[in-house]
């Protein structure tokens, strides 16, 4: 692990290289094992060590100049600051340019932990056996990826800001196919800590999807369907959602935050009153840093209060230009929830579909930030409030705007993984009116 | 783990520069034996071969491996509030150094890699691959069975005129900023971008079968992009000028006329805002090799992988309509759909002499007049289908990722040669013609798909008309390639491509062209985007 000492002399070692008036030193490393399984048994892993240092130098009338290296030798580090300033030297100035950030508080954050730094195939294969053992007496076949990383990152500059933040984080997921491919179910874990993934949940949760698809599944069209999302579809739309509350994009007519004729929604009620989005790099179940690219300590703070367009994320240019404090770009996404488990959501639905997970998610609209998709490993159909037959796949174009203004119940949030985003806390909901374009044959 | 277990403290701070090899040492141009592997390459790989040997392992490779990549553009947008535009240069120069060890032990492939290319290191990281592959045998479906490959102690560099990296970068900016400068003015553009991007990869590979292989590959990708704004109406639309990524030198920048093009791409784009909308429904399609290349991708070229076929992308990118028992008569086009897998032709961004196998790559047909023949295979998947080589199909995108199979260049046999463009829109009543990729999707095996573009022009009554908007054509693949009814002759033929084809856990992105000529697909659904 790269510890802060060490972090601390290699920013100082490049900076003391630098002729030019500003540089930015950003290092990263990272350690991690891994394993991944199909047909059940294991097929690749490896266990590897990756390392970075990015140098960043401007000079005295902004023209800047950047450098990526990934030896760490005395040498490499000259050589790198040298290209930084050579490249800074010839390039043009930057009107966006601002000064350097001095000192800054950075949060203290607790998500390391030493068992998932220190695990290797001792501590995954287990899960991975918990896996295919559950496939093999469901006469299913398991494919999946169980991972872990420690992860180290610090910053420094010439003006004195300092930060090093170590990290670790984890995943586990497993699609289960029943005999022929004819059906599919998945599930995942992911944490901080290997310490919370449990194989053998995993398996039994993608195996009793995979299992209720065996039989013949029933064909539904296509059409505006009230849908019960779970969270690893919620994180997804949600991480697309997030990624839209830039002020630029918005003032210059560019998102679904823009007004028409000029101006952004900030300050309106756009969504239900149970509809809360935010940041919050102290929820300790995320991987979440203590700053992020503009080097602002990343803070608590809400996108979307009580159904309100609270905050836009100005970047420390935009910010001046407005006459507004700058924020941090959202470090990690937090939908809130309400108190009800996914069985009680479910209980709630008269007739719609429960959708495990979305894929291959891609914009259409950037106004309406409209989306296309499809859903994957396990459709079922709801009926008075129970879960009845297996369905098949759909494609879907619909906005996460449209589905947070359409959304009737929520559950208790949890840490979730989607297929496009990453990872976020987030409740599976209930959202009326989800728009399923076409049927996919997939399974 | 503690970070001394891992890597000697002087060895992570690098206290001398005798201590590392110097990527430059390595991978420098040798001065009097060009077509043999730089000796410090070798002495280093063999570490690793001995090493693992001596570990029990009965298969090894080694991969050193140095990568360089150059952006440098400009972003013109206005400043807030003002018609004052600022004028944002961007320069970034990226190296990455370091080796990946793969090895088989107890049957079972086990892999690792450090930035740290020392003798002592690879011992290291060698003694750890096959500690990962003993363990992983606990949990084994079959052993892993290599197809036979030859053995091949050579040399090799991509063709290219002029080296991009030896063009000033001066010279770049002025370039970049002219082109970017003129597609920003009209005030409606709200945004403009003007992007040169230059990648290398220096590849060295040995093999416990004897092979020694060196390798340079050279690609650049321009890109000009402009975004207009309609702050009344609420709208924007963008316009880009996609030339064709490629295998090539500076040379191919040139080509690409960044200056001339500009001025159309603003019209375009301010065009493209004042687009009526389409009326969605049943359409005839002329699609033009700058969009149908993505659509070959994603419904053939994932489609015919066999690893996912197999299963074992199943978790991640999914698997395949086209499962093993199609192979040799399932009938997935027209007559006119001849597809090949090609890492041989010249320009393609997957176009390399060996594969990551160590195997000599090769062109295969994948669809022939319509049937389905080949997959895309590797040397531990070739007997899985009753083969007995590989295609050449193995890759990894870093020194630190596990090599598999991924896509060669997939490219479309062109027409007759008195097929023209202008012959394919004659014969169209009413329907779309479509320039540039845009938005794209398809289920996890590959039936359906659904994409946008990057240009839309209405065709109405056999003639090309004023542009229309917020397209997107829904279909499925064999439905779509059975449509077919006329491709353009081999002088429209054109390969386009992307550095960005994701796949595989951890995901690992690959480089990969697509070659074909405009063609014509009948009565395909067709969307409007709200």
């Amino acid at each position: 692990m790269l510890s802060q000492k060490d972090a601390k002399n290699l920013i100082d070692q490049a900076i003391g290289y630098s002729k030019l008036p500003q540089c930015q030193v950003d290092v990263s490393w990272t350690e991690d094992a891994f394993i991944r399984y199909a047909n059940n048994g294991i097929t690749t892993s490896g266990y590897r060590i990756t390392q970075q240092i990015s140098i960043g130098s401007v000079t005295e009338d902004k023209r800047q100049g950047n450098a990526v290296v990934t030896e760490f030798s005395e040498d490499a580090l000259k050589r790198g600051v040298q290209q930084a300033e050579d490249l800074a030297r010839i390039s043009r100035p930057n009107p966006e340019d601002m000064p350097a950030l001095g000192p800054q508080k950075y949060l203290t954050l607790s998500n390391y932990d030493n068992y998932t730094a220190a695990a290797r195939g001792d501590a995954m294969i287990p899960h991975v056996k918990a896996v295919i053992e559950g496939a093999k007496s469901g006469k299913l076949t398991a494919a999946g990826f169980i991972q872990r990383s420690a992860n180290a990152v610090a910053v420094g500059n010439k003006a004195g800001l300092f930060g090093h933040h170590t990290y670790t984080d984890c995943s586990l997921t497993n699609t289960m196919r029943t005999d022929g491919g004819k059906s599919s179910g998945w599930a995942s874990q992911t944490s901080v800590t290997l310490k919370d993934v449990n194989g053998e949940a995993v398996a039994r949760i993608s195996a009793e999807k995979a299992a209720r698809g065996a039989g013949r599944k029933r064909s539904l069209e296509p059409g505006k369907y009230t849908v019960i999302l779970e969270a690893a579809g919620v994180s997804d739309l949600v991480g697309f959602l997030a990624g839209d509350f830039g002020a630029r994009g918005a003032e210059q007519g560019q998102t679904f935050l823009s007004k028409k004729g000029g101006g952004t929604h900030v300050g309106e009620k756009m969504f239900p009153d149970y509809i809360t989005l935010r940041s919050d790099p102290l929820d300790t179940k995320l991987a979440t840093t203590p700053w992020g690219p503009s080097l602002m300590p990343n803070q608590r703070i809400s996108w979307i209060e009580k159904g309100v367009v609270k905050n836009l994320y100005y970047d420390r240019y935009w910010a001046l230009k407005a006459g507004k404090e700058p924020t941090p770009a959202p470090g990690n996404v937090v939908l809130d929830g309400q108190a009800h488990t996914v069985e009680e959501l479910i209980a709630s639905v008269d007739r719609g579909l429960l959708i495990t997970r979305l894929y291959y998610i891609r914009s259409l609209q950037p106004q309406t930030l409209q989306l296309t998709g499809l859903t994957r490993d396990g459709v079922f159909l709801v009926e008075k409030g129970q879960v009845t037959d297996a369905v098949n796949n759909f494609r879907w174009n619909e906005s996460p705007v449209r589905v947070l203004q359409n959304t009737k119940m929520l559950g208790r949030p949890g840490r979730a993984q989607g297929s496009e985003t990453g990872s976020s806390i987030v409740p599976a909901i209930v959202v009326a009116d989800f728009n399923l374009a076409s049927v996919s044959d997939a399974v | 783990m503690t970070f001394q277990q891992n890597c000697s403290r002087r060895g992570f701070l690098g206290a001398s520069a005798g201590a590392l090899v110097a990527a430059e040492r390595l991978f420098g141009e040798p001065a009097d034996a060009p077509k043999k592997p730089n000796p410090d390459l070798e002495r280093l790989g063999g570490v690793a071969l001995a090493e693992a040997k001596k570990a029990g392992a009965t298969y090894a490779d080694i991969r050193i491996n140095r990568y360089r990549n150059q952006f440098s553009g400009y972003r013109l947008s206005p400043e807030r509030g003002g018609t004052k535009t600022d004028e944002v240069p961007f320069v970034t120069d990226q190296a990455s150094f370091g080796f990946g060890v793969r090895v088989i032990a107890a049957g079972q492939w086990g892999f690792a890699a450090s930035p740290l290319v020392t003798a002592e290191e690879i011992a290291r990281i060698t003694r750890e691959a096959v500690v990962v592959a003993k363990a992983n045998a606990a949990v084994q479906a079959s052993p892993v069975q290599l197809a036979p490959t030859k053995k091949y102690v050579d040399r090799w560099t991509s063709a290219y005129q002029k080296d991009p990296f030896g063009v000033p970068v001066e010279e770049k900016l002025e370039l970049i900023h002219g082109a970017t400068v003129s597609m920003k003015k009209d005030p409606k553009i709200m945004m403009a971008l003007g992007f040169l991007g230059f990648r290398a990869e220096d590849k060295y590979l040995a093999t416990s079968e004897g092979s020694s292989i060196q390798q340079y590959i050279v690609q650049v990708y321009p890109l000009l992009m402009a975004n207009a704004v309609d702050m009344q109406k609420g709208i924007s639309r963008s316009r880009s000028y996609q030339t064709p990524p490629v295998t090539a030198g500076w040379e191919a920048i040139t080509k690409a006329n960044l200056g001339e093009n500009a001025p159309r791409i603003r019209e375009e784009a301010l065009e493209h805002l004042a687009a009526p909308p389409v009326t969605p429904g049943k359409k005839d399609l002329v699609l033009l090799p700058s969009h149908l290349w993505l659509t070959i991708h994603e419904s053939l070229g994932h489609s015919t992988e066999l690893d996912r076929a197999l299963g074992y992308e199943a978790n991640f990118a999914g698997t395949s309509f086209m499962t093993t028992e199609k192979m040799g008569k399932y009938k997935v086009g027209s007559e006119l759909i001849t597809v090949y897998g090609d890492r041989t032709i010249a320009g393609g961004l997957a176009s390399v002499k060996y594969d990551d196998d160590g195997v000599l790559t090769t062109k295969f047909p994948i669809v022939e007049k319509g049937i389905f023949k080949h997959y895309q295979t590797i040397r531990d998947q070739a007997h899985l289908v009753g083969e007995t080589e590989s295609r050449g199909c193995c890759y990894a995108d870093s020194w630190s990722s596990v090599p598999f199979q991924r896509m060669p260049n997939v490219w479309l046999e062109a027409g007759p040669r008195e097929v023209t463009p202008d012959s394919l829109i004659a014969g169209v009543d009413d329907g779309i013609l479509i320039e540039g990729d845009g938005s794209f999707s398809i289920d996890q095996q590959r039936y359906n798909f659904q994409f946008g573009g990057d240009a839309f022009w209405q065709i109405k009554g056999g003639k090309k008309a004023g542009m229309i908007s917020r397209v997107a054509y829904q279909a499925k693949t064999s439905e779509f390639w059975n449509s077919c009814d006329g491709i353009a002759g081999p002088a429209y033929w054109q390969q386009f491509g992307s550095f960005n084809d994701g796949k595989g856990e951890p995901e690992q992105i690959n480089a990969v062209s697509h070659g074909c000529s405009p063609a014509r697909f009948r009565q395909v659904n067709v969307l409007l985007t709200d």
